[in-house]
């Protein structure tokens, strides 16, 4: 009985605060959009601009938040919710970011934050998924992070300033200095990962001219996995300052593909004539 | 004594007299380089190793004139990085009660805004001398420890070969040396929060450590997943605070900051003998830490489990070694050792090309620019081996059993390639053909290149 007083004095609070009662729920996503469109359509704008909204398995409104309005926004702001279709806990992207020193943070004090707070102003500690990657309640996801494309260079590799809204994200907490000089040395670091698969490409391609595809698997099944594995956990490294995917799951990890194929490709010149060859042994 | 010998007694005499100093000057000018570590004269550092080796490469901003402290340095950070100034507030510095001074910003950075440093330990030993002086001890039991970690570092081939922005990725953990923050992040500087085993798992994780894996899943991490969020961080780590062992736990016990004292079997990459009348001093100072908990005998039981794990796990190492020495020494790896391009730094290397077999040539290092089956036999040994070393530690059986399974598995397969390596010499020898050299494609290509031309 008492909590139903609580709950019709809460209700009240809220409207008396906005011109807008703001119902309880539950709401379907097309709710939200509509009626949030009237009330702050850049939010919604900014979600219907990002991933989130243009992906097949679309993450709604009520996927983050919930399909309910209390505490809606504190929800939402939880690293577990980001995780969940992130591939859990042990796919790289959130395996890099828990044993960073910002995931661990946040894993260890997470429950004695206010999550009330908005997203800025080092109002956390540390960075949850969603203080960098919705840095002031941004809800385009994309904006504050550089785009994954493993063969070409981003931007600010060419020479081209960081995004301003990056720098701010991390000059709540570190020096303008130190931001600097950690994305210089990121953006080499992966331009030096990036030689590796190109070097490896450069070795496949040369090769296709005399061995056939059956012949080239081996090195090409390495290769697969520099691009999608090895060198998006240096870029996972990088973007989530894990010192363990930088290394020993990225660059010397690349390191190996690049033996293996060479080690694969280079054993094909060896081999008896007739057994192999697209040219019928005339090598 | 004819008087003649005694005169050649003077020959060894003065060598001895100019290549010992010569010595000591060689080594102390070869640290003199732009770089640092004894191949120092060899690199240049990358811009942002100021960050991770402040001793040697932190130069102070200049942008800002003036010299400030206390509320003045507060006044202007909270508007330019209000997470360090939010940090510090909250941290033991800036109340430290007991009638204790503040710390200020410029008690450890300095007044002046261009000459600022970024603090080191012995910047926090001038006031935490204790834990200072126990860390700096650790360099009387060689590596690994922390206290080393960063001359180590600086000192390994691959640190000196590799392109700098590469293996800054190295420096992230090996600053554990360097800085304090790596435990007690900056600028809370929490005694509790290091505590805390998730302190250690950024740099305690992934192949060759799995120490966060092992210990999560064995009976003390179980308990402290369970109930580690209910126990009181803030209690020194001796015996009746805490109902599991943690990591600092039984690493630094008691709050000693030295975790090179009592190990034994040291980071696994080679075989000691564990029964030494040094290593039967550290086994019962680890029988004394477990009997906080445990009887004597369980605990010499479980070291003893320890040491059996690891006399099987060298038995299998060792048969690997063996298979890849004997193909060196039959030149069937491929490309051969002066087919792949040298560590630019090692001259030696360069003169006497050689494969790199065993931890005592250089085995760390080899895990680029050689044959596939030596890289096979570097995972072998550094990430299988150091896995089920790790599981026995740590008290993971599941771990222990993995790891032997996949050194099994390695060692077998490194048989089948080594035979299918002479198999192919043997077909090339029958049929009279040159085994083609691969120098070409070993020694160019982007990334070989640039790792060449730009260090």
């Amino acid at each position: 009985m008492r909590g139903l007083w609580c709950v019709w004095l809460m209700g009240f609070a809220t409207m008396a605060m906005a011109d807008v009662p703001a119902p309880e729920g539950a709401f379907e996503n097309s709710a939200c959009v509509e009626c949030h469109q009237q009330q702050e359509d850049e939010l919604v704008a900014a979600w219907q601009a990002s991933v989130h909204a243009q992906t097949e398995t679309l993450a709604s409104c009520v996927d983050c938040h919930g399909d309910t309005h209390g505490k809606a926004a504190a929800r939402a702001r939880r690293d577990g919710v980001c995780m969940r279709c992130h591939g859990g806990a042990d796919s790289p992207v959130n395996h890099s970011y828990t044993t960073s020193k910002h995931g661990v943070l946040v894993r260890l004090e997470q429950d004695e934050w206010d999550w009330d707070r908005p997203l800025e102003l080092a109002n956390y500690r540390a960075p949850g998924c969603s203080y960098c990657h919705l840095h002031r309640g941004n809800h385009n996801v994309s904006a504050s992070v550089r785009d994954w494309n493993a063969t070409e260079g981003t931007d600010a590799a060419e020479g081209e300033q960081l995004p301003d809204i990056m720098r701010a994200v991390c000059q709540d907490c570190h020096s303008p200095r130190y931001i600097t000089r950690l994305f210089e040395n990121g953006e080499q670091m992966l331009a030096i990962g990036r030689m590796k698969v190109s070097e490896a490409a450069a070795v496949i391609e040369q090769a296709e001219d005399e061995f056939t595809g059956t012949e080239l698997a081996a090195a090409r099944e390495y290769f697969e996995r520099m691009q999608s594995l090895h060198l998006k956990n240096v870029y996972l490294g990088v973007g989530h300052q894990s010192p363990d995917y930088q290394w020993w799951h990225g660059q010397p990890a690349l390191d190996g593909d690049l033996l293996r194929i060479k080690g694969a490709v280079g054993e094909l010149y060896r081999l008896p004539v007739s057994n192999n060859g697209k040219d019928g042994g005339e090598r | 004594m004819s008087r003649k010998r005694v005169r050649y007694i003077w020959i060894p005499l003065i060598i001895a007299l100019i290549a010992v100093p010569a010595g000591f000057y060689y080594v102390d000018w070869s640290k003199g380089g732009e770089g640092a570590g004894l191949y120092s004269r060899h690199w240049l550092p990358d811009a942002v190793f100021a960050y991770w080796n402040p001793a040697d490469f932190y130069a102070s901003p200049d942008a800002v004139v003036g010299k400030f402290e206390g509320e003045q340095c507060i006044a202007c950070h909270q508007a330019v990085t209000p997470g360090i100034v939010k940090d510090w507030q909250a941290s033991r510095h800036s109340s430290p009660g007991n009638g204790k001074a503040t710390v200020n910003c410029s008690d450890c950075h300095g007044n002046d805004h261009q000459a600022l440093h970024l603090p080191t330990p012995e910047v926090c030993g001038t006031c935490h001398a204790t834990q200072h002086a126990q860390f700096e001890d650790e360099k009387r039991y060689g590596f690994p420890s922390h206290a080393l970690a960063m001359e180590r570092a600086l000192d390994a081939k691959h640190f000196v070969d590799k392109p700098k922005a590469e293996v800054t990725a190295c420096l992230q953990c090996h600053s554990v040396a360097t800085k304090c923050d790596s435990c007690h992040t900056r600028h809370r500087f929490s005694a509790a929060e290091a505590r805390r085993p998730e302190a250690c798992i950024t740099c305690h994780s992934g192949p060759p450590h799995p120490d966060d894996e092992t210990y999560f899943a064995s009976a003390h991490g179980q308990l402290y997943l369970a109930e580690g969020q209910d126990w009181d961080w803030s209690k020194p780590l001796r015996k009746g605070h805490y109902k599991g062992p943690t990591c600092a736990y039984c690493h630094m016990g008691n709050g000693k900051h030295q975790v090179a004292d009592k190990s034994i079997w040291k980071f696994g990459i080679k075989q000691i003998n564990p029964l030494t009348s040094g290593n039967q001093v550290k086994r019962e100072q680890w029988v004394a830490l477990c009997s906080d908990c445990h009887e004597a005998d369980w605990s010499r039981q479980q070291l003893a489990g320890l040491d059996a794990e690891r006399k099987q796990a060298w038995k299998k190492l060792y048969s690997a070694e063996a298979i890849l020495k004997d193909l060196r020494s039959q030149d069937l790896l491929y490309p051969a050792a002066n087919e792949r391009p040298p560590y630019p730094t090692d001259w030696l290397d360069s003169l006497w090309p050689r494969a790199r077999v065993g931890f005592f040539e250089g085995q760390a290092s080899a895990f680029y620019n050689v044959s596939p089956i030596e890289r096979d036999y570097f995972e072998m040994w550094y990430f299988d081996n150091l896995g089920a070393y790790k599981g026995a530690a740590h008290g993971d059986p599941e771990a222990v059993r993995r790891g032997h399974a996949a050194l099994e598995r390695d060692l077998a397969a490194i048989e089948e390639e080594a035979s299918r390596l002479q198999g192919l010499a043997d077909a090339e020898q029958q049929a009279q053909r040159q085994r083609p050299d691969a120098a070409t494609l070993w020694k160019s290509g982007d990334y070989t290149d640039f790792n060449r031309e730009q260090n």
